[in-house]
């Protein structure tokens, strides 16, 4: 593939809830290039459509009109087969309350989506990243044993287990204490950088974005700011203007 | 609080139907039983109360054994003028009515089936006649004959027709007279009826000189009573005498008592399937009250308290259990024509105009309906009062199960064992009523092993997972996880389908031992080349057939044998076998303990050889003498000179000579002709001739090879396998209502996870085989656990009848069969909640909490 071109590019992005007089523009006209191998966080107040443009990004949800290009695949339109399929195979998601399945292990998890795609797991890559969750002997432990960390780490794991094309985090940090967040965040910096993935986290949290090389601020559905990342103290600024603006 | 579980209810409207719907079933069949059997009962009711008009007092024949077929024995015609002497006595008139004629159809098909007879009956002059003429008019020639409305029908007759009638001579042709109804009643109670001149009528059924009843009117101001009480005295004692009401009260009990049977085994059938839904119910409160935790607790927080809550849940079950019972009623008079058309199946015909809905099954509809759904919802209700208030605040607490394992296994365990005991004192009589400590005993064994089933859910998943997960991977592994996730639940949803696949495979089993019994019994015994029946097996043929067949070429001998009824001893109903002692060595043997076939070709008219178990029974040894009151009023005093097992109940209680056969009311009938061929005669040609009979004189016997015959009793006994499964298949419904709805509730628990399994790219296709694949696990266990109890039935209720001889054989096929049938139930059942669980939004069940 061509490395100028961007893993996820959406143009003119637009999603609406409701009809009629309740309706909400979750998204309002969102354009958005994601290149390979970059760190981006999106910021934004509650409402501001941060969640939504991360969803439709990641084929859970389908925007109201506009288009996505992941990897080469336009989703817009695509129908609930193909968008498994594209979950399963260049999508890797990460969920603020982990979303681990109770019944399976610790590197069940890690493997399920494998297993549910009927493939061999890389097995160098997956000893690289059971070294990176770093659980030691808690691998084979269910997902009730583990703390929020380690759990989330599980989670993280699991999303890079298929190499998918992008991984995206919502809110990875939201449920957890400022030592656990610490841990989870450098894991997804590992990702980008050991492992040359493409991540996208939405985040409330300024010290959570400063980990990202780019952040995207949104306000009502439109992307008001689109800077690199830099100190936490830059993305307050970041979020200030964006507020008094 | 009382509005918040009509909310609940009316929220979770798929679960309330399940649950429902369940009860319905159950209350549907209880329901259609009463109906069903009120019917019947009242239609017998008037036919006989229609048969009665006008008639002050009958005269039959004291009946000296009560058989089952319920023959009378005729009287002497003297009687008659003895009647009309009596002072008081206006009018009499003698008649005949014979229960063992049949009526051709126009293919020489004797119409009508098992169980209703067809009576030869002679026209009774007025005021009795209870027949209304619909068609023509009475028989008024040996040449002509009237039918009921209901044959005339089935056999397509109109009047002028030619119509072939057969009784104890050999088929004759008539005219159709008449085609007339009872009254207003157009069934004989399933009942057929021929109607001949008196003459003739005596003629067919070989009555010269008898009667077989006597219609009495009263003169001007006598009372029936009174006239009875004047009969009485002047009358022998050989006959009985009724005022018309009694008689109509006598008849009725006699079917009462079949009807009561009839009532009796469908309620158990019903029983099973209220029991198995009473699981389904107890389940599905467990597992919503559990996932209402923290709504009960939020409740406790602002104020509720326990005793509040728990009558918030058991209002719901209250209002289940009402609406159910109350669309149960009304499916069961729905379904009552269903039963019925079961037993017409069966070609057990039985009389039901209009519909009788009783006060008490509406009572006892409404009260088992709410009662058991109520009860049910108890020990889940309860356990509510154990949500501390503090639940209601912590992120998706939910109820723990009691975790007092080891007391809950010992509870289980002395259940379980309680249970075989009883079963087992039931089996041998030691309790009494023996039936029903077997019921118990089967109940508590049932509750036992759903109890201990939780610790075997684990091992019996991975017994029934691992092979699915290897071939269905992940899908296979998460379902086999999610069965047993939470094993009391999957426990008690598969000892739901346990209970009726358990009783599907312990019938399967006996019937399958029955099967191989009488096969061997009937090997051993039976050395006749062909067996001459009635074409139901077991009705009277005329002794003419007989020396009919004797005349064929290449038989060699034709040995008649009588089954008969006698009193032995004050007691009721022994069986009898009478046989021809010149011929029966050439065609039967028995099993001898005490004695040879020579004892037999010996017979004596005073001689019999006994059931050695009947013997022991009766305390009598070779030698020994007996009293035996036979039909005829006589007593007849035999004595033992011979012992013999008797495998499969083919010979009853003891068998005699055929000498006597007239005391036994059986001059001129048999049951069955064994066909003895002579060297080298073709088996193939002496059954054509004698289907040749079959064709012209004696339309309603059936000959058959050995293996034909044998064919033949296995296929009753399937038929009425058939009906027993088709009961049965209700309790398994009920069940399968249980898996579906313990799957909708586990799957509405676990929307985030399935949301989740869709995120990271399973496709739908993969969530309907976790789904379904769970189902099949239970199913399986279900499955399984049954089967095994089945088998344990079966030998416990085999115990007594080995020593007669009932060999136990396990129909593995049939079983393989009844097994691979549920995991396609459990399929079945995964339809609907694999269909919902594949369609859920993915965001919105991240979303869900």
């Amino acid at each position: 593939m061509n490395a100028s071109e961007p893993i996820v590019r959406a143009t003119d992005l637009r999603r609406r809830f409701g009809e009629g007089d309740t309706a909400v523009d979750a998204l309002d006209g969102v354009s958005v290039e994601l290149p390979k191998g970059h760190f981006t966080a999106v910021m934004g107040p509650s409402g501001s459509g941060k969640s939504t443009l991360l969803h439709i990004l990641a084929g859970l949800d389908q925007p109201t009109s506009g288009s996505v290009i992941v990897d080469g695949t336009e989703i817009a339109g695509l129908d609930d087969k193909h968008l498994t399929e594209l979950r399963r195979d260049k999508v890797g998601f990460v969920f603020q309350f982990y979303n681990l399945l109770p019944v399976l292990s610790a590197e069940e998890n890690i493997r399920l989506p494998l297993s549910i795609a009927g493939r061999k797991p890389d097995e160098q890559l997956m000893k690289q990243l059971v070294d990176a969750v770093n659980l030691g002997d808690r691998l084979s432990h269910r997902p009730s044993e583990l703390s929020g960390g380690q759990q989330q780490r599980v989670a993280i794991a699991r999303a890079l287990v298929s190499k998918p094309a992008v991984v995206f985090a919502d809110e990875p940090t939201g449920n957890l204490d400022s030592t656990s967040s610490e841990e989870v965040l450098t894991l997804l910096r590992r990702a980008v950088d050991d492992f040359g993935q493409t991540v996208v986290m939405v985040t409330h949290d300024a010290n959570a974005a400063a980990i990202a090389d780019r952040v995207l601020v949104l306000v009502d559905g439109k992307i008001v700011k689109d800077a690199a990342a830099g100190s936490a103290e830059q993305v307050y600024d970041l979020l200030k203007v964006e507020t008094t603006a | 609080m009382t509005s918040i579980a009509l909310r609940n209810l009316g929220a979770r409207k798929l679960r309330t139907f399940l649950t429902s719907l369940a009860v319905v079933l159950g209350v549907m069949m209880v329901a259609g039983t009463y109906v069903l059997t009120d019917t019947i009962d009242q239609s017998f009711g008037k036919i006989f109360a229609e048969g009665n008009r006008g008639i002050d007092a009958v005269i039959t024949s004291k009946e000296a054994v009560e058989t089952d077929d319920g023959q009378e024995p005729s009287f002497d015609e003297s009687v008659l003028a003895r009647v009309r002497g009596t002072d008081g006595v206006a009018k009499a008139e003698g008649g005949i009515f014979d229960p063992t004629v049949s009526i051709l159809d126009k293919d020489g098909e004797p119409i009508g089936g098992n169980g209703a007879p067809t009576f030869g009956a002679s026209a009774v002059p007025e005021p009795f006649d209870a027949l209304k003429y619909v068609e023509g008019g009475k028989p008024s020639s040996a040449d002509q004959v009237v039918i009921d409305k209901q044959t005339a029908g089935r056999g397509d007759y109109s009047v002028g027709d030619r119509i072939k009638v057969v009784g104890k001579e050999s088929a004759k042709e008539y005219e159709l007279a008449g085609i007339a109804t009872l009254g207003d009643v157009d069934s004989f109670g399933g009942a057929s009826i021929a109607v001949f001149t008196f003459d003739e009528a005596r003629r067919v059924t070989r009555k010269q000189g008898k009667l077989d009843q006597i219609s009495i009117a009263a003169a001007e101001g006598v009372s029936p009573a009174e006239l009875k009480r004047r009969l009485s005295q002047a009358l022998p004692k050989s006959v009985e005498v009724e005022t018309g009401t009694e008689n109509t009260a006598s008849q009725k009990e006699d079917v009462g008592e079949f009807i009561g049977f009839l009532k009796t085994a469908l309620l158990i059938f019903a029983g099973v399937a209220l029991f198995v839904a009473a699981f389904l119910i107890f389940n599905t409160f467990s597992i919503t009250v559990a996932q209402r935790t923290r709504e009960f607790a939020m409740l406790r927080t602002l104020g509720a308290n326990r005793r509040q809550l728990v009558v918030s849940v058991v209002i719901e079950a209250l209002v289940i259990g009402l609406i159910a019972s109350v669309l149960g009623l009304f499916a069961g008079i729905g379904f009552a024509p269903a039963i019925n058309a079961l037993f017409q199946a069966l070609e057990v015909d039985l009389p039901n105009e209009g519909t009788v809905i009783a006060a008490r099954t509406i009572v006892v509809a409404l009260v088992i309906g709410v009662g058991l759904t109520v009860l049910a919802s108890l020990i889940p209700a309860l356990r509510i009062t154990r949500v501390p208030p503090v639940a209601g605040l912590r992120e998706g607490a939910v109820l723990e199960t009691p975790r007092s394992g080891r007391r809950r296994t010992a509870i289980a365990t002395v259940l379980t064992g309680l249970g075989v005991v009883a079963m087992l004192l039931g089996v041998f009589g030691v309790l009494s009523p023996g039936e029903a400590w077997v019921g118990v005993g089967a109940g508590a064994i049932f509750i036992g092993v759903a109890l201990l089933s939780p610790r075997l859910v684990r091992p019996m998943a991975s017994l029934v997972g691992r092979p699915v997960e290897r071939f269905r991977g992940v899908a296979g592994r998460l379902a086999r996880e999610n069965a047993v996730r939470n094993p009391g639940r999957t426990a008690s949803t598969a000892a739901a389908l346990m209970i009726g696949l358990a009783l599907v495979s312990f019938v399967a089993i006996f019937a399958a031992g029955l099967r191989g019994s009488i096969d061997a019994a009937f090997d051993k015994t039976i050395q006749g080349d062909l067996i001459v029946t009635n074409k139901d097996g077991f009705s009277d043929i005329s002794l003419e057939v007989t020396k009919a067949i004797e005349g064929i070429d290449g038989v060699a001998v034709a040995s008649p044998g009588r089954f008969t009824q006698a009193n032995v001893a004050g007691e009721k109903g022994s069986y009898v076998t009478l046989v021809d002692p010149e011929t029966v060595t050439e065609v039967q043997t028995l099993d001898w303990e005490e004695g040879d076939d020579s004892l037999l070709s010996g017979l004596g008219p005073r001689d019999a050889v006994a059931d050695e178990k009947w013997a022991e029974k009766e305390k009598l040894e070779v030698g020994d003498t007996f009293k035996t009151g036979v039909s005829n009023g006589e007593t007849l005093t035999y004595t033992v000179r011979g012992t013999f097992v008797d495998r499969a109940d083919f010979n009853g209680d003891f068998v005699a000579s055929d000498a006597n056969a007239a005391a036994y009311g059986e001059p001129n009938s048999v049951q069955q002709v064994l066909v003895g061929l002579e060297e080298g005669a073709s088996a193939g040609a002496v059954q054509k001739e004698i289907d040749r009979l079959a064709g012209s004189a004696f339309p309603t016997i059936e000959v058959r090879s050995q293996q034909e015959f044998k064919d033949f009793i296995g296929e009753e006994i399937n038929q009425l396998l058939g009906v027993v499964y088709a009961l049965l298949a209700l309790a398994v419904i009920v069940s399968l209502f249980g898996i579906v709805n313990t799957l909708a509730l586990s799957i509405h628990e676990r929307t985030r996870e399935l949301g989740l399994l869709r995120a990271v790219g399973m496709s739908r296709r993969q969530v309907r085989r976790v789904i379904r694949w769970e189902s099949v696990i239970t199913a399986a266990i279900g499955a399984v656990l049954g089967s095994v109890l089945g088998v344990i039935f079966a030998v416990i209720m085999s115990r007594p009848l080995a020593d007669e001889g009932f060999v136990l054989s396990i129909p593995v096929g049939t079983l393989i069969v009844l097994l691979l049938l549920a995991l396609i139930a459990g399929v079945l059942a995964a339809i609907g909640p694999a269909r919902r669980a594949s369609r859920l939004d993915v965001l919105d069940a991240l979303a869900y909490e």
